[in-house]
């Protein structure tokens, strides 16, 4: 992912987020239901150098309703692990959310949770 | 001068000059001329009405891949169905964010609703994820070597031209991308 070089927007919206670990209260249920242990997919975004960090957090925020902390976080892990983890569920489902993420232009696939290599445990933050 | 997009009374405005929207019309164009599918002429008429497409191959342009890609990093058995299934509404619904930005820009006062907006920030993205493949750009080395571009008397081939016009996306999407952020809490 990028941050635009010159354009003098502030970059101190994500500057904050490692230190800030608090659990947002809304999203208590869907992350509940989405960290069962016997839900066999994942739902994976790749980093590339082109998407905006801003952009892929808005995306994360927009379309899932993670909490602006949590949809930093996940974006952060993309950026410096090249991939992370974004959501769990049955393979229709995240394969639904892996056409929402192509919509938004996100380079995002799906696969089965115990062929999870690197990046895992990301979204149960 | 173009201006950045920002969010305040009026909700999310923005401000381009008649050659910074034949610009983007003109981007706009070249993406959507390569997500239009084909229509073949044996097509069978139900199967496109549900949006099936059982001739769908990965494409091999690299950008176009970039905006429909694999659904499985190492199944190219299970992309290649999925994409039979899906590929031609994501074609569509692409386009229409596309065509939507276009016909903002048709419009006077650049002021976006939020889910305006949120089609804009697509539409650009996809742009730019165009233009990066067009440039060549395949890690953040090559990115940071494309932001230095920021002087547009610097454009002497299509390379650098490229460039800038991929800067000025940029820039332009990073302010709608803080503005729609903007919105959002001012909402909650």
């Amino acid at each position: 992912m990028t941050t635009p070089v010159a354009t003098g927007v502030a970059r101190g919206t994500y500057a904050a987020v490692d230190v800030e670990e608090r659990t947002d209260t809304s999203e208590q249920g869907s992350t509940a239901l989405l960290s069962a242990p016997d839900i066999p997919w994942n739902l994976v975004v790749w980093n590339d150098p082109v998407n905006l960090m801003s952009y892929v957090s808005f995306v994360f925020q927009s379309y899932f309703g993670y909490s602006e902390a949590k949809a930093n976080k996940l974006m952060l892990e993309v950026h410096r692990k090249g991939r992370s983890i974004v959501a769990h569920g049955a393979k229709e489902q995240v394969e639904q959310h892996a056409v929402a993420m192509h919509g938004y232009g996100l380079w995002a696939t799906v696969e089965k949770a115990s062929s999870a290599g690197t990046g895992k445990g990301g979204a149960r933050g | 001068m173009a201006k950045a997009f920002k969010y305040g009374l009026k909700g999310i405005t923005g401000h381009l000059e008649p050659a910074e929207r034949e610009l983007l019309r003109g981007l706009i164009d070249d993406v959507v001329s390569m997500l239009e599918p084909r229509e073949a002429a044996d097509q069978d008429p139900l199967a496109a009405l549900v949006g099936l497409d059982l001739d769908v191959q990965a494409p091999t342009d690299r950008a176009l891949l970039r905006l429909l890609p694999n659904v499985m990093k190492d199944d190219d058995a299970g992309s290649l169905e999925f994409r039979q299934l899906t590929e031609r509404s994501l074609r569509e619904s692409k386009i229409g964010a596309l065509r939507a930005a276009a016909m903002g820009l048709d419009r006077k006062e650049l002021t976006l609703t939020q889910d305006e907006a949120r089609l804009w920030s697509m539409a650009l993205n996809d742009i730019r994820l165009v233009l990066a493949e067009r440039l060549d750009i395949r890690d953040e080395a090559d990115a940071d070597h494309v932001h230095a571009m920021q002087d547009w008397s610097q454009a002497e081939d299509v390379e650098s031209y490229l460039a800038l016009v991929y800067n000025f996306t940029t820039w332009l999407q990073e302010s709608l991308v803080q503005s729609m952020m903007a919105s959002m809490d001012r909402r909650t």
